[in-house]
């Protein structure tokens, strides 16, 4: 139970930082930022001094009278109510903006983790069984390439020359938008098919690295004596196989799970950009090149929260499933 | 010193930094070709824009030209040759990354060592702070950064990016040179370095840092690579000011105009593309490898 | 004895043990021990596993803090409390206080060489004048504890070398500082059978080249014998030392009930004797948890002869027939 807890509050400890920073990054820019915001606001969008600085401060509730610390405790107060400031570009509340494309990239991204992970899984446990043979070393290269590979890179590639040169998928947007969104086969399909070449881009770039955490991990299982003890009990090699080897060699991998999806929301931001696909990466990207600040800070801070909270869930997951820390504490 | 003892001690630097980790290094094939396109990258680097010039000025009417001996690579969307791009863009890539890679594990191997040899209350709050800085996503966190620096106006030179890079990298090798510590600090031979009354200077770094060195190799390795990938993102994403020809601006600008390419102009996005794979790709078969040289109970001799 | 080397008085030590979910409990590994070691004698310190004689021995190395009492080292004419020790006298203690762990596998570094692990110490307190010195001081202690030809081993890694190769390096690094207390934990206990005598009588003749104490521990009576010959040996059982005295008087005549049950242990050769000298009988076989260790004297949940009294006082080391012995019945 106190496990839980600790790690729960260690999720909320987590988000805390990143709101701190998001703060302190506008509060302690150097330079005057407020003067630069403001000429830069002038001179983009052809605004007079007074509408630019009134934006400027509507945009960040930047009260520059109040002291600092109560600015701080004003910003924590409005992020909490959910009004995370209003996008110049939209004039649209952050935080609806942003929801709009959060399904679209969960999406995405959940889909393809489970492939990559289903993938790589697989391809590790082979490579451990057949440790040392031409199966492993072969895929040791092919794995190397996928690990090293960057995402944004391959799906420019796979832009390029799946969608443009080779048309042979559509190039933007997450459906056929003539298509009206519903549960029909037309409309699913068409999702399916526009969302195809970025899942590759994702899944081809990460099979590799758990595919090498899992040779890893069951090498060092099959090295167990338990496992010499299941087969010289008999055991069927293939239960072994799921039972012993499988469940003792993925747990490790939960740990990393957390990190692998920050990196693919790290990664969403071009490839979403890159196939017009509606979700927060884009949305993102398009803040980017905007410099449209609420809307960036409100992007990483959900980002941010989103990879937190399934930490915590995978870090729960992995305390259910290992009977280790279920029981909890020493042994006695 | 006479001119004996400086000959000794070149041959010794000789024999165990480079010939040694070399005939290591050449069992292991994949290593090896790691090694040795390293090599030609970095030499690419360095006397390579010395034989090809960079030239950017456009000339339209040479646009998306295929490769031919004039332009190896072909031309870009402005006609501009793409080899000569390719063989200068490398090294501000090179240099941040590797520099970025020493920044990552000195940080992370003085705070892993400090956490763990230390102990007790300093212990707890490093944990957690390396708890945090792995869970937060390292790359968007760099990409709110990179927006916040270039609009404060300070410039930016390559040291700064080294650091910004690896912000995000250092908490993982934190961790395990911790947990390296914790575990040796109980071994016996250091009670034993105890007794015979070394330094806790000498157990740290003569006995304690040794055993970590495998991981430290290897981490450097891997941080070079997350540093090229976040480099190169954040100059794709027109986040960090580049100089024209680097490698992440080529991807920068081929994604700009990735709908007018035409014909062979192809080469615009696939050379920087497999030059930049391949860089990481070495690097990833070379850190594979680079676990002998470090731990001498698995070499084979 | 007058001007012992090293003395301990009323040591206790106490572990705490438990995870952030239970409370804590608490063992007492060493409980109130006190015991003399002599300049130049061996003291055998003999018990089962787990009854502390680890964690007493390290304490006399002032490498565990022990929670109460003193631990005194005979220094320039008087006693010192090692923990009071400062400065140059301290270094003085460090010297002279050497230890010999069980493992040999992980007692040198793994990742760094033979030489690299003997050098260090000689050069720290300027027994060798430079790297030359400390390489040929090197090469002379490995060819005192008989791994000849030196030279051959320094660039060795502790992978590449067998357990009795490293044991000897072990005591080769302990030796190097000349000290005068060497404590040998558990020394010879993973090495072959056949290896056990060798190092043994190694060490026993270094004590004579170097006058040096030892403190024995171990766990099988018999190695204790043969080491401590005419010398001490002291029991010791969960935590407290319950007999202590020359090594013959206790082995022929044990006056603690679990001497005598530890001596009726130790494996007989001829069925015959052993059939005829029989088990002992022992009230119960279960070893009491260090946790929640019986109150009064330890061993009355499985002392044959146990009697009220012994639930309720803890019995004291007392002298009888010129040994200490804490037993109530006696």
């Amino acid at each position: 139970m106190r496990w839980i807890v600790k790690r729960l509050l260690m999720a909320l400890l987590t988000i805390y930082v990143v709101i701190t920073i998001t703060f302190f990054l506008i509060r302690f820019m150097p330079g005057d930022f407020v003067e630069m915001m403001v000429y830069y606001y002038m001179t983009t969008y052809g605004m007079s001094e007074f509408e630019a600085r009134e934006m400027v401060y509507g945009l960040y509730g930047v009260e520059l009278k109040d002291p600092l610390w109560l600015q701080y405790i004003k910003y924590m107060i409005t992020l909490l109510h959910g009004s995370w400031g209003e996008s110049y570009i939209s004039h649209q509340p952050v935080l609806k903006s942003l929801l709009y494309g959060l399904p679209w990239t969960i999406f995405l991204l959940s889909i393809s983790l489970t492939i990559s992970f289903i993938i790589g899984i697989g391809i590790g446990i082979l490579m451990a069984y057949r440790r040392g043979g031409v199966f492993d070393n072969a895929a040791s290269v092919i794995t190397s390439i996928s690990r090293a590979t960057p995402n944004f890179i391959l799906g420019l590639l796979l832009l390029y020359f799946f969608a443009i040169y080779y048309p042979i998928f559509p190039a933007r947007s997450s459906y056929d938008i003539s298509i009206k969104p519903g549960f029909t086969i037309e409309f699913i399909s068409s999702v399916l098919y526009h969302s195809f070449l970025p899942m590759m881009a994702y899944v081809l770039t990460s099979f590799g690295g758990w595919a090498l955490a899992m040779r890893g991990s069951a090498i060092r299982v099959l090295g167990e004596d338990y496992i010499v003890a299941a087969e010289a009990r008999g055991l069927k090699s293939s239960r072994i196989s799921r039972t012993y080897v499988g469940r003792n060699a993925l747990l490790p991998l939960f740990t990393s799970f957390a990190i692998h999806l920050g990196y693919m929301f790290g990664g969403s931001v071009f490839i979403e950009t890159y196939f017009a696909y509606n979700g927060i990466g884009q949305i993102i990207g398009l803040a980017l090149s905007w410099r449209d600040y609420p809307l960036i800070q409100g992007g990483f801070l959900l980002i941010t929260s989103a990879v937190v909270i399934s930490n915590f869930i995978a870090d729960l997951l992995y305390g259910l499933l290992d009977p280790r820390i279920r029981r909890g504490g020493m042994y006695e | 010193m006479n001119e004996n003892k400086i000959m000794r001690i070149f041959k010794r630097i000789l024999y165990d930094y480079i010939y040694i980790p070399l005939k290591i290094l050449s069992k292991d094939k994949r290593a090896l070709f790691g090694l040795i396109v390293l090599i030609i990258y970095i030499l690419m680097s360095i006397i390579g824009p010395i034989f090809v010039p960079l030239s950017l000025e456009p000339n339209m009417e040479e646009r998306y030209q295929p490769p031919s001996w004039k332009h190896p690579l072909g031309t870009d969307f402005a006609g501009r040759d793409i080899f000569a791009q390719i063989v200068n863009g490398g090294r501000d890539i090179l240099i941040a990354a590797f520099l970025a890679g020493f920044v990552t594990i000195g940080l992370g191997t003085i705070i892993g060592l400090i956490a763990g040899y230390i102990g007790g209350k300093v212990d707890i709050i490093v944990t957690t702070l390396i708890d945090i800085f792995l869970t937060i996503p390292g790359f968007p966190l760099l990409m709110i950064i990179a927006t916040w620096l270039l609009q404060s106006g300070i410039t930016v030179n390559i040291l700064m990016i080294a650091f910004l890079l690896s912000i995000t990298s250092w908490a993982g090798l934190a961790r395990s040179v911790r947990s390296q510590v914790l575990s040796i600090k109980q071994e016996p031979f250091i009670e034993v370095d105890k007794c015979l009354g070394l330094s806790k200077f000498h157990i740290i770094f003569k006995e304690i840092l040794p055993n970590a060195m495998p991981y430290i190799a290897i981490n450097f390795m891997l941080s070079s690579v997350s540093a090229v990938y976040s480099y190169t993102g954040l100059m794709a994403l027109g986040l960090i000011p580049y100089t024209p020809g680097n490698w992440g601006a080529m991807i920068h600008m081929a994604q700009a105009y990735v709908g007018t390419i035409t014909g062979a102009g192809c080469w615009y996005i696939l050379a920087p593309s497999l030059v930049i794979i391949i860089l990481q790709v070495s690097l990833v078969f070379l850190s594979n490898g680079i676990d002998k040289i470090f731990n001498p109970r698995l070499r084979e001799w | 004895m007058p001007n012992p080397l090293l003395k301990t008085e009323n040591i206790s030590k106490i572990f705490e043990v438990g995870s952030m979910f239970g409370a804590k409990k608490h063992i007492k590994a060493v409980e109130n021990v006190s015991i003399e070691i002599g300049e130049n004698e061996i003291l055998a310190l003999v018990g089962e596993s787990g009854c502390g004689k680890s964690t007493l021995g390290k304490l006399m190395l002032a490498l565990l803090r022990q929670d109460s009492g003193r631990i005194l080292y005979y220094l320039n004419n008087g006693y010192k409390d090692i923990w009071s020790l400062k400065g140059e006298e301290f270094k003085e203690y460090r010297r002279n206080a050497q230890l010999i762990p069980q493992d040999p596998y992980t007692t040198i570094n793994p990742m760094r060489n033979v030489l690299s692990a003997l050098t260090p110490p000689l050069l720290h307190y300027k027994i060798a004048k430079n790297r030359k010195e400390a390489r040929k001081m090197a090469a002379e202690l490995l060819t005192m504890v008989g791994l000849v030809p030196p030279e051959d081993f320094f660039k060795r890694y502790s992978c590449r070398l067998s357990g009795g190769q490293l044991q000897r390096i072990a005591i080769a690094r302990a030796i190097s500082v000349k000290p005068k207390f060497i404590v040998a934990d558990e020394a010879v206990s993973m090495l072959d059978a056949s290896l056990r005598i060798e190092i043994l009588d190694l060490l026993l003749n270094l004590k004579k080249k170097i006058k040096t104490a030892y403190l024995f521990i171990t766990h099988d009576l018999a190695i204790a014998r043969y080491f401590a010959r005419d010398q001490r040996i002291a029991i010791m059982y969960l935590g407290n030392i319950v007999e202590i005295g020359k090594t013959e008087e206790i082995i022929q005549n044990p006056l603690h009930p679990y001497t005598k049950v530890l001596l009726m242990s130790v494996p007989i050769p001829d069925p015959k004797i052993a059939r005829s000298r029989g088990l002992p009988k022992l009230k119960s076989l279960e070893i009491p948890s260090l946790v929640n260790p019986p109150p009064g004297c330890k061993f009355h949940t499985r002392c044959p002869y146990a009697e009220k009294i012994c639930e309720e006082k803890v019995p004291e080391l007392r002298e009888v027939k010129g040994r200490l012995v804490a037993c109530h019945l006696l």
